[in-house]
C-alpha cells in the first residue's frame, strides 16, 4: 500500500501527540495525584505507536510502546511519579520528537534506540538512585500540591479533529490576507474615480466596503491561534532552567486560549523565552537566599494573558530580587548610555527602560543561560515592529513584572503617515507618542544638537529629512510638524514636512534589496497608488543615546 | 446498495487509511467520529451498518461503547480495531458481541479480509 498520501497527516498528528505529552509531563511532576494527566499521556503513547506502526516506522513504533509500557506501570501505580521518572519521561519524548524530525526531513532510515528503550522498560525505583546522581543537588522538583484542585476531570471531551473542521497550509492563509489587503487598496483607488460618477457608483461602492470589512475580518481570524501556541513549551523550559541552577519555580499560565494572529505570536515566542530565562537566571535568588530574606523557598513565575479591547496584555511576573532603579540608573551613567543630567529627569518606569538599551546588563555574571545583555534590546525592538509596546515594573526583594502590549493581527495597522520630501512615511500610531507643530521659540540648541521641551523632558529633536536623504525645507515655516516617538526606549522628535494623518495600511513585507535597509519595516500602497514606507524610529535613528545621531545603517548613507 | 460504515477513532490519520482502504473496497462512509460522544450522535442519525471501533477514545472505552450500541442497535456489526491485541482482550470484545477485530498496525489486507468477511 503507498502510504505516503498519509505521510504530512503522521507528521502533523504525532507532533500534535508530542507536544501535549510534553507538556502533560511537566504537568504531572506538579499534579501527581492527578491519574487523569497519566491516563492521557498512555493514550497518546498509545496512539503514536499506532500511528507509527501503520507507518512501518518500526524504531519510532518501538519506542513509544516502551513508553506506554513506562506509563502503564505508572498507571497501575507500580511505579511513583518522582523527578527522575519525569526526567526519562521527558528524555523518551524528545528522542520520539527527534525521531518524528528525521521523518520530516525526508530521512526514513530510523535507527533503534535499544539503551534508551531498555532504560524505559526496565525503570525502576532502585535505578532511581543512579540516575538522581547525574543530577544536580538541591534540585527536588517542587512538588507544590493542592490536593483540592487535582481531581480528574473525567468528562471533558476533546474534540480535536471534528468532521467541521479542515487542516490549511499556513501559506494559503497569507495569500488570502495579501489578496484581501490588494482588495482593499483597489477599492480606495475605485472610490478616487467614483467622485466623476457619485450617483451611479456611490451604493454599490458602500456595499463593496462592508463586504471588503467583513471578508478582511474573516480572513485576519483565520490567522488567529490561540496563545497557547507560543506557551505550551514553556513550563518545560522554566522547568528545565530551574533545575540546572538548583532553583525551585512554580510556573503558572492563564489565558492561553486567548487568540493573537500567526504572525504575532511567532514574532513574541523569542522574547518571551528571553524574559523567562532572564526571570529564572538573574531573577530568582537560590532557595538558600529566598529563605533568609524571609521569602518561601519556592519561587514564582507566571504569564497572564488578557484581551483589552484589540490589544492583548502578556504580563510575566515574577517574585525573585527584583531590580534597584537606582542601580540601573548608575550603570548607565558608567556605560555612558546618559548623562546625569538625563538621568536627573527619568521617572522609575524611565530608569528601568534603560535595561533595554544596548549593552546594557544587569546581572553580575554573564551566564551561558541569559547571554551577555543584549536580548532586551532585541525583545523591545520585536514589539515596536509589531506595534507593540513593552513596559516594566519592579520592587526591590518583591519581583518583577513585564507587560507585552500586543496587537492583535498585524497586517493591517493603523499609521500615522508624514511627509518627508518626496516620501510617505508611516509610523505605527502605537509606536507614536504625540504628534505636534513646535514654535521656532519651543527650540534650543545646545553643542549643536537641539532640544524642545515637553512636560519638563528634553526631548532632542533630529530631521527625519536629514535622516532619510531627503531634501530640507528651504524656508522655515512658523510651525515645524514634529512627531514624538521612541529610540531605544528615549523619546526623540522627528521633524519632518507635514503631518498626514492617520490611516488604516495594509502592510506588506518588503523583498530584497528593500528588507535588507534596517529602519524600513515594511511597505504599502495607498488609494492613490503611492507607495508608502514604514519605519522603525529605533533603527532609524540609532541606538546609542550618547549623542551619535548619525545614520547607523551604511544602506541608508 | 453497498454497506454503510462509521468510523471511530481519535486518530484523522487512522480514520483517513481505514477511509481510503474501505472506499476501495466499494463500501460507503457515511461517517467519522473522533470520540464515543461524536460517535452515538452518528449513530443515532445515520444508523451505519457496520461501525469500526477503536478502543481507546479521548472519552470512552470502546468495548462500553460496543454494548451501548448493540442495546440500541442490535443488528449493528461492529469491527474492533485496536492495538490492544492481547488475547483476553479479544475474547472479551466477542464476548461483548463485536463481529470482528482488526489489530493494529493495519494493513489493507488485513482490513480488506475481515471486511469480505462480513458481507453475505
Amino acid at each position: 500500500m503507498d502510504l505516503s498520501p498519509y505521510r504530512d497527516l503522521f507528521l502533523s498528528e504525532s507532533q500534535g501527540h508530542i507536544k501535549s505529552s510534553n507538556e502533560l509531563i511537566v504537568k504531572l511532576e506538579s499534579h501527581s495525584a492527578d491519574k487523569s494527566i497519566v491516563d492521557e499521556l498512555f493514550r497518546h503513547a498509545h496512539s503514536l505507536k499506532g500511528m507509527a506502526a501503520t507507518m512501518q516506522f518500526q524504531p519510532l513504533a518501538a519506542l513509544a510502546h516502551a513508553m506506554e509500557d513506562l506509563l502503564s506501570k505508572v498507571r497501575s501505580g507500580e511505579l511513583t511519579i518522582e523527578s527522575a521518572l519525569i526526567d526519562l519521561l521527558l528524555e523518551g519524548n524528545d528522542a520520539l520528537s527527534l525521531m518524528i524530525s528525521i521523518i520530516e526531513s525526508g530521512k526514513d532510515q530510523l535507527s533503534d534506540n535499544p539503551a534508551l528503550i531498555s532504560r524505559l522498560t526496565e525503570f525502576s525505583p532502585a535505578s532511581q538512585s543512579i540516575t538522581q546522581a547525574t543530577a544536580p543537588p538541591d534540585s527536588a522538583p517542587s512538588a507544590i500540591e493542592t490536593p483540592a484542585q487535582t481531581g480528574s476531570q473525567p468528562g471533558v471531551f476533546r474534540h480535536s479533529d471534528s468532521f467541521k473542521n479542515i487542516r490549511i497550509r499556513t501559506e494559503v492563509l497569507d495569500r488570502l490576507v495579501n489578496i484581501t489587503g490588494e482588495l482593499i487598496t483597489t477599492r480606495h483607488q475605485l472610490a478616487d474615480q467614483a467622485r466623476l460618477f457619485p450617483q451611479k457608483l456611490n451604493e454599490p461602492l458602500n456595499r463593496l466596503t462592508l463586504l471588503l470589512r467583513d471578508l478582511r475580518d474573516e480572513v485576519l481570524q483565520a490567522r488567529m491561534l490561540p496563545f497557547t501556541f507560543v506557551s505550551e513549551r514553556l513550563p518545560r523550559l522554566v522547568r528545565d532552567l530551574a533545575r540546572q541552577q538548583g532553583k525551585e519555580i512554580a510556573f503558572h499560565i492563564e489565558g492561553t486560549e486567548i487568540e493573537l494572529d500567526r504572525g504575532i505570536l511567532e514574532e513574541i515566542a523569542e522574547p518571551l523565552v528571553h524574559i523567562l530565562r532572564n526571570a529564572v537566571d538573574h531573577g530568582m535568588e537560590r532557595p538558600a537566599q529566598r529563605v533568609a530574606d524571609g521569602k518561601p523557598a519556592n519561587g514564582m513565575i507566571s504569564i497572564c494573558v488578557t484581551r483589552d479591547k484589540d490589544h492583548v496584555n502578556v504580563v510575566i511576573s515574577d517574585d525573585g530580587r527584583g531590580m534597584n532603579s537606582g542601580l540601573i540608573i548608575q550603570k548607565a551613567i558608567e556605560k555612558g548610555l546618559i548623562s546625569s543630567a538625563q538621568a536627573a529627569s527619568l521617572t522609575p518606569q524611565e530608569a528601568l527602560m534603560l535595561i533595554c538599551a544596548p549593552g546594557f546588563s544587569t546581572a553580575a555574571t554573564v551566564t551561558d543561560i541569559s547571554g551577555r545583555g543584549v536580548g532586551m534590546d532585541a525583545v523591545r525592538s520585536s514589539l515596536h515592529n509589531l506595534g507593540g509596546n513593552l513596559s516594566i515594573e519592579s520592587v526591590p526583594g518583591q519581583g518583577s513584572t513585564f507587560t507585552l502590549r500586543l496587537p492583535i493581527t498585524v497586517s493591517i495597522i493603523n499609521a500615522l503617515l508624514v511627509e518627508c520630501g518626496k516620501l510617505v512615511i508611516a509610523f505605527p500610531v502605537n509606536a507614536v507618542d504625540r504628534a505636534l507643530e513646535l514654535a521656532p521659540k519651543d527650540i534650543q540648541e545646545v553643542d549643536g544638537q537641539r532640544f524642545c521641551a515637553l512636560d519638563a523632558i528634553s526631548v532632542p529633536l533630529k530631521s527625519l529629512n536629514q535622516l532619510l536623504g531627503q531634501p530640507t525645507a528651504k524656508t522655515r515655516a512658523a510651525c515645524i510638524p514634529t512627531i514624538v516617538t521612541r529610540a531605544g526606549g528615549f523619546p526623540i522628535g522627528l521633524v519632518t514636512d507635514r503631518i498626514l494623518g492617520q490611516h488604516e495600511i495594509f502592510i506588506k513585507p518588503l523583498g530584497p534589496p528593500l528588507s535588507s535597509m534596517l529602519p524600513l519595516t515594511g511597505g504599502a500602497i495607498l488609494g492613490d497608488g503611492r507607495i508608502i514606507f514604514v519605519i522603525d524610529a529605533t533603527m532609524l535613528v540609532g541606538k546609542n543615546m550618547g549623542g551619535n545621531y548619525c545614520s547607523p545603517n551604511p544602506h541608508c548613507a | 446498495m453497498s454497506a454503510t460504515v462509521m468510523i471511530v477513532d481519535d486518530s484523522l490519520f487512522m480514520r483517513n487509511i481505514l477511509c481510503g482502504i474501505l472506499k476501495g473496497q466499494g463500501f460507503q462512509i457515511i461517517a467519522e467520529a473522533a470520540s464515543g460522544i461524536e460517535a452515538v450522535k452518528h449513530l443515532h442519525e445515520l444508523k451505519p451498518d457496520i461501525i469500526v471501533l477503536d478502543i481507546i477514545l479521548p472519552d470512552a472505552n470502546g468495548l462500553d461503547l460496543l454494548v451501548s450500541i448493540l442495546e440500541t442497535n442490535p443488528l449493528t456489526k461492529v469491527v474492533i480495531c485496536s492495538a490492544i491485541g492481547q488475547e483476553p482482550v479479544t475474547q472479551k470484545a466477542f464476548d461483548l458481541g463485536a463481529t470482528a477485530f482488526i489489530c493494529k498496525p493495519i494493513t489493507p489486507e488485513s482490513v480488506i479480509e475481515v471486511f469480505s468477511g462480513l458481507e453475505g
